[in-house]
């Protein structure tokens, strides 16, 4: 039986009187107790999907143009506001990306369910106890007295997910949206969150929505699977006949994209770079006495290596110090320890002799978006460090501008463009090139794909890879993502709560790993 | 700055409203006419011929010798004798449009002064039977310009300390931010009675004084921005690169920042031509001889019968600040990013 029937949608933005697509023709049902998977690249339409069906779009800027979805058999694009007001949080609920920004800062949690209860269910006290503990038991938050008088600043990353589904299911929902739910938590995290969730369907035979950018999540916890490009279906089939038989080529595409490991393997032993007994602190409470100053210690004797030509992948959860390692060796903070890159002592130098060996270490970041100047066109980008360091005529410097731009795959034609009218993946070639201007010899790359899809993720790893083998350039690259690192680096470091906890070489490792939490890691992203 | 992509469509944005591109244009009409003040007002003739011989008073001095008086001081063309010789057959001359300059007297005027409206006297005179249309006219260019030179140095102060502080941050921020917030807490209006009672006032004595004052609250603003700046991936990316901190600021921060501050410019002229205004008002500012608004609406309040005075400088000053502020608004919507 089918509790959701979504026929024909099409909806249309309506910005400065210019109308544009988002969503054409998106058909498809979902059956009671099933769990569906939306997959699609970012500005797929596959958010505004799970907003049109929770009725919570703005139909002042969103103009539905045909179509119906059809909840029970009654069409809830025809209802009125406060019928599906009732609907909403009620039958139909969702829950979102972000815990910390879905929760109000300034009450406690048990305030936020009681309204949600007194809202939809009932205003007994005893009743809404014993529906919250039974909820919180279900979500695994088992220390409920300590929960329920928190703030949502109290709780971990965690935690706040649970409360949030918590929130979503305790009027126990016909149709759960979880719209990318643990995007934002780490992989153990998260496959915590989404069994959790697989089995509040299972038991309470509840339908599910799961909404994800990521494919083998939604390989492993959904039945069904419909597949997004553009605001168009590109193909909707059960998982299994998707995953083993796609039938279109950009369902091809999309699992091919997925990271498969690209590198070859190196047998340079010449070390460029050495990190010995590094810390990091950060001051947290200042005080004027010595003895009540407070730190944190974002890194803790690290220790490693890298050979040239070689790359070192740093993989760890957010807060680990990732970041604060690649700014570490970049020179950009303060530490102890030894840092040796090319056989110089790089904490001895002074700042002039630093400026001058900067050429060789280049960084490239995660968001393309704050990480290229918008005022400055690409020529500027590309030419202004090639002028501090060479002196070459203007000619000279558009020829080597030229190279480098074909280098990343872009054409001349772009030198005179500002940033804000390229896409994320060009933007982060332009980039990868802004750090090859200078030919260095090692770039940190700072999780310089998490911000990418699929799709364009698997081409900058190309050119990255490729590029290694061209230059003999040797790379650190920071991610929280194992399967990238695995796609990439020849030896691996596992970051955990600022300690090295496990490294080698990459193969060995995950083959062999032997900590816990790297087991974790692996198992849950499932590298084959 | 460059002319780029988001430039002009800040530019598209502006001249989309129709109230930005009047205000813009009939500021600059008003203001570049009274750039040519000399001209337009002034008790010399443009151009005169006396026995055969062409002249040109405003631009070249002459000695009423010249002309066969007696005196060696230069000529004055409203004096009864110029006036005869001018009169005389196959003499001519050509006078500006308002033939009074801020501080000719007008010593025949028939009604006591303050006088009204006459043909003399387009707008009248003040208590001193001067010409009120051409103090108008010197007084907004001296407003204006006073204005300018103040929010010129006020930007250039501001955005170097507010760089520093910004740019720096840590101990720098932390000693310049003390040191800003004792030095803005001296009593600046008594500084300016004192010095005014001091030295001999002046215009420049007076730009130097507020200019003292004037950068702190921009560079609070240019250190907010800076601190946001320094901390983003092309500044750190620049810093990898091994720019120097010179080249950092120049290139990466300061353009990325200065949208604020032209979005400030129109309202700090505008607050700059209202202090002058009211420190004249109050006697505290230019010497008594200068063509200021201050001082007229000061003489209309003295003389509350004489509407010619106050009027006519009411329009003029709400004017100027009117359509400062339309420009100013106008340029704050267009750059910001949000609305769109």
């Amino acid at each position: 039986m089918n509790i959701l029937e979504v026929n024909e949608l099409c909806l249309t933005y309506r910005n400065n009187n210019l109308d544009r697509k988002i969503l054409n023709n998106i058909s498809f049902n979902l059956k009671k107790g099933e769990i569906l998977g939306i997959v699609g690249e970012s500005g797929s339409g596959k958010t505004i999907t799970g907003q049109v069906i929770s009725s919570l779009i703005d139909l002042k800027k969103f103009h539905i143009t045909s179509g119906e979805v059809k909840f029970n058999n009654e069409n809830l694009l025809e209802k009125s506001e406060e019928y599906l007001r009732t609907i909403r949080g009620n039958m139909i609920s969702i829950i979102f990306q972000e815990p910390m920004l879905s929760l109000n800062p300034v009450q406690t949690i048990k305030k936020q369910i009681i309204e949600v209860l007194k809202l939809h269910l009932t205003n007994d006290i005893n009743e809404q106890d014993k529906s919250i503990s039974d909820i919180f038991k279900k979500c695994g938050l088992f220390d409920k007295d300590k929960i329920l008088n928190s703030y949502p600043h109290m709780l971990s990353g965690g935690q706040r997910q649970r409360v949030m589904i918590a929130m979503a299911i305790i009027c126990k929902p016909s149709i759960l949206i979880a719209d990318e739910p643990t995007t934002a938590l780490d992989v153990n995290l998260q496959n915590q969150i989404l069994n959790l969730l697989k089995s509040l369907s299972r038991e309470s035979d509840m339908s599910l929505i799961l909404i994800s950018h990521d494919l083998d999540m939604i390989k492993n916890y959904s039945d069904e699977v419909v597949i997004l490009k553009d605001g168009e279906i590109v193909e909707k089939n059960t998982t299994t006949k998707i995953f083993s038989s796609p039938k279109e080529s950009y369902t091809k595409t999309l699992l091919n994209s997925r990271p498969k490991r690209i590198v070859k393997e190196n047998v340079n032993d010449e070390e460029i770079l050495s990190v010995k007994n590094l810390d990091c602190d950060f001051l947290i409470k200042n005080s004027f006495f010595k003895k009540n100053k407070k730190y944190f210690k974002a890194l803790d004797n690290i220790n490693l290596s890298l050979n040239s030509g070689e790359t070192l992948g740093i993989v760890g959860e957010s807060g680990s110090g990732k970041t604060t390692l690649a700014r570490n060796i970049l020179q950009l903070l303060n530490y102890s320890g030894k840092i040796t890159f090319m056989n110089h002592d790089l904490s001895k130098l002074n700042k002039e002799k630093l400026r001058k060996k900067r050429k060789n270490f280049q960084v490239v970041f995660q968001d393309p978006y704050s990480s290229l100047s918008p005022r400055l066109n690409i020529f500027q980008i590309l030419s202004e460090s090639l002028a501090i360091f060479d002196n070459n005529s203007k000619d000279e410097l558009y020829a080597i501008c030229k190279k480098l731009l074909y280098e990343v795959g872009l054409d001349e034609s772009m030198l005179m463009r500002y940033p804000h009218q390229f896409s994320g993946g060009q933007r982060q070639r332009i980039a990868i090139a802004r750090a090859l201007s200078i030919r260095p010899k090692l770039i940190v790359l700072d999780e310089p794909t998490s911000a990418l899809d699929v799709v364009v993720q698997k081409s900058i790893l190309d050119l990255i890879v490729s590029l290694q083998e061209k230059y003999n350039l040797s790379y650190i690259f920071i991610s929280h993502d194992i399967r990238v690192i695995n796609a990439i680096s020849h030896q691996i470091c596992v970051l955990k709560d600022s300690r090295i906890i496990e490294s080698g070489r990459t193969t060995e490792v995950l083959n062999h790993p032997k900590t816990d939490y790297t087991r974790g890691l692996i198992q849950s992203n499932q590298i084959s | 700055m460059n002319m780029n992509m988001e430039n002009s469509s800040i530019w598209d944005n502006f001249s989309s409203s129709k109230r930005n591109i009047y205000s813009l244009y009939i500021f600059l009409f008003f203001f570049i006419l009274s750039m040519f003040a000399e001209i337009l007002s002034n008790d010399k003739p443009l151009v005169m011929s006396i026995n055969e011989e062409i002249y040109f008073p405003i631009i070249i001095d002459y000695k009423e010798k010249n002309f066969g008086g007696y005196f060696d001081t230069e000529a004055d063309y409203k004096d009864s004798f110029m006036q005869e010789l001018i009169a005389k057959d196959n003499n001519w001359a050509i006078f500006p449009i308002n033939p009074n300059s801020y501080n000719t007297i007008n010593l025949d005027n028939p009604s006591p002064n303050p006088a009204p409206p006459s043909e003399y006297n387009y707008l009248g005179t003040d208590d001193r039977g001067r010409d009120v249309l051409a103090r108008l006219i010197y007084g907004f260019r001296l407003s204006v310009i006073f204005a300018f030179v103040l929010t010129i140095i006020g930007v250039i102060i501001g955005i170097f300390f507010g760089a520093i502080q910004g740019y720096f941050a840590g101990r720098t921020d932390l000693f310049l931010q003390r040191f800003i917030e004792i030095w803005s807490s001296m009593p600046e209006l008594y500084l300016l009675i004192i010095f005014s009672s001091l030295f001999e006032p002046s215009i420049s004595l007076l730009i130097i004084l507020l200019s003292l004052f004037g950068w702190i609250g921009l560079a609070d603003y240019v250190r907010a921005e800076f601190l946001k700046g320094r901390n983003m991936d092309y500044v750190i990316a620049a810093r990898t690169m091994g720019l120097t901190n010179y080249q950092i600021i120049i290139r990466h921060i300061l353009p990325n920042s200065m949208i604020s501050v032209i979005t400030f410019l129109p309202f700090r002229i505008s607050g700059a031509i209202l202090i002058l205004t009211s420190l004249d008002f109050l006697g505290l500012g230019v010497p008594p001889d200068t063509p200021s608004l201050g001082e007229l609406l000061s003489q209309g309040k003295e003389n509350i019968e004489a509407w010619w005075l106050s009027l006519s400088t009411f329009f003029v000053l709400v004017g100027t600040l009117l359509l400062l502020i339309f420009i100013g608004e106008g340029l704050r919507e267009s750059m910001d990013t949000r609305s769109k």
